[in-house]
């Protein structure tokens, strides 16, 4: 085990391939636009991606999927986008340079989240509608930000809840932010953002099951992709061994 | 007239370039046809007028604590006089996004001083008052440069013979000084006010983005531009419009213009 971990070092220091296939010609980058809910859990697919075999180097750009979608759409070079909303996608298809190899990979539960001390009187998701509560959710058109919306109006407590709004984040990552901190008394999150950092300083509501929304994740091939073979093999590796990973990040399978 | 090196040119017009480039684009990319419809969206107007205050409110606190302050900079002498100056530039280098949390970890509910405010009752940050306050943060080290630069160039002999002719210090200050710096203090006015307009990172960080509240033009372009990005690029123009006609109007009165630097 040292002996890999040496011999991937040095692979790495020389900026080679770090696959066993250490004669890699030229190394691609590949360039994936992921939702910021998948900031840790593609973070550690890339990892595993890069190490497993393909001649390839992954970097990521994190953000709010309509954002992400937007930059697709203005011509930013991207061979796969993960999505966290079927909606942005079908954005992509319709107005943008089209998509291969679509498949869901992933879904996604919500929760409110509240800073861990005290200071707070949100015990339960009807709470957020108390008086005086300050809540921190996604903006508009940020899929965290309809999800929150939609599950609000489920429970029938969209006008209170609103009301208590203090900031419509940029994305789910900035509504994690204001809760860290403790300057807000309770934000929507997906279940993922509650991650081994972020746990111990976080309350963790439950929203019952029969108003909670469930997000589903779409993957993609961009068409406009000039690496489709690295691009395909990541779509893939999303699909097989990152599974396991996406699962020990919180995610639920796909189906 | 001197002859132009022809590498100057060439230079000058990439020096132009870099920074006409992008409102050329922002030209050819506004949806014209419905202009008048992202202009008059209520976000935007909301937006506008939010705007306006904080940028405002901004700038006149960069005044009224700028000036003395950099009166103190340039008139007297004390230990730490250059760390003081440096901190104050300081939100000049510093990113903006640092500066929210800063402010933050200053003025939130768990902030040194925001701890204390919260146990009154007084909460800052998510309000209008944190904008403007974001705002000033990043805009006042322009304000004090400015007044301190205008306060180094005037002969410090005529507010001596002044003072020695028995005018009390502060008519002095009123009279002589501050008339003296005006060309200063306006330009320096002038470019507080339009980077307190366009603002972004430390008032998305300290004051969040709600609408009416804290959402100033910068945030709702961002907001905007993900997912309707025509209108995102018409809220920016009116921006680029305001900061553009007021540069324009203080042209060669206050800022330096061709006659004025001679």
């Amino acid at each position: 085990m040292r002996r890999l971990l040496a011999i991937s070092v040095i692979a790495t220091l020389v900026g080679g391939c770090t696959g066993d296939d250490a004669g890699c010609e030229f190394e691609p980058t590949l360039t994936v636009l992921a939702a910021a809910s998948l900031t840790e859990a593609f973070g550690r697919i890339g990892e595993r991606f890069e190490v497993a075999g393909p001649c390839v180097h992954v970097r990521f750009s994190f953000g709010p999927s309509d954002g992400l979608a937007t930059q697709i759409l203005e011509g930013s070079p991207a061979d796969v986008f993960a999505s966290a909303s079927p909606t942005w996608m079908d954005v992509v298809v319709e107005d943008g340079p089209g998509i291969q190899d679509r498949v869901d990979f992933a879904r996604n539960s919500l929760v409110v989240i509240t800073p861990a001390d005290d200071t707070t009187t949100v015990r339960s998701l009807d709470d957020l509608a108390n008086v005086g509560a300050k809540l921190v959710l996604a903006a508009e058109g940020v899929p965290a930000g309809d999800y929150a919306r939609e599950i609000l109006a489920n429970a029938g407590i969209t006008d209170g809840a609103l009301a208590n709004v203090v900031s419509n984040e940029e994305d789910v990552k900035g509504v994690v932010q204001k809760i860290l901190l403790g300057e807000a008394d309770a934000g929507i999150v997906y279940r993922t953002d509650v991650t081994e950092g972020v746990r111990s300083q976080v309350r963790t509501v439950e929203i019952p099951e029969d108003v909670n929304v469930i997000a589903t994740y779409p993957i993609a091939v961009i068409a406009s992709t000039e690496n489709l073979d690295q691009a395909g093999a990541f779509v893939d590796f999303v699909l097989g061994d990152g599974q396991e990973i996406l699962r020990s990040f919180g995610f639920l399978p796909a189906s | 007239m001197r002859k132009t090196p022809a590498v100057f040119v060439v230079l000058a017009l990439g020096g132009i370039a870099l920074v006409g480039l992008p409102l050329v684009g922002l030209l050819t990319r506004a949806p014209w046809s419905r202009v008048w419809d992202a202009v008059s969206d209520p976000m935007a107007l909301d937006a506008l007028r939010l705007s306006a205050v904080v940028s405002i409110g901004a700038t006149a606190i960069a005044v009224v604590l700028g000036v003395p302050l950099a009166w103190v900079l340039s008139r007297t002498s004390f230990p730490g006089r250059s760390a003081v100056r440096a901190i104050v530039v300081l939100p000049l280098v510093m990113p903006p996004v640092v500066g929210g949390i800063g402010l933050l970890a200053a003025l939130g509910r768990r902030g040194v001083l925001g701890a204390r405010l919260d146990a009154l009752g007084v909460s800052i940050p998510f309000t209008t008052l944190a904008a403007v306050i974001a705002a000033a943060f990043v805009s006042f080290p322009l304000l004090v440069l400015a007044v301190e630069a205008g306060l180094s160039s005037i002969d410090q002999r005529l507010e001596r013979a002044a003072l020695a002719m028995g005018g009390p210090p502060w008519y002095v200050l009123r009279r002589l000084t501050l008339p003296l710096i005006a060309p200063q203090l306006a330009a320096g006015t002038v470019l507080t006010w339009a980077r307190a307009l366009g603002e972004f990172g430390a008032t998305i960080t300290f004051a969040g983005n709600l609408r009416g509240v804290t959402q100033t033009l910068p945030l709702a372009v961002f907001e905007q531009g993900q997912t309707d990005p025509g209108g995102a690029v018409v809220v920016s123009l009116l921006l680029v419009a305001l900061s553009l006609a007021v540069l324009i109007a203080m042209r060669g009165r206050f800022l330096p213009s061709a006659t004025a630097g001679r």
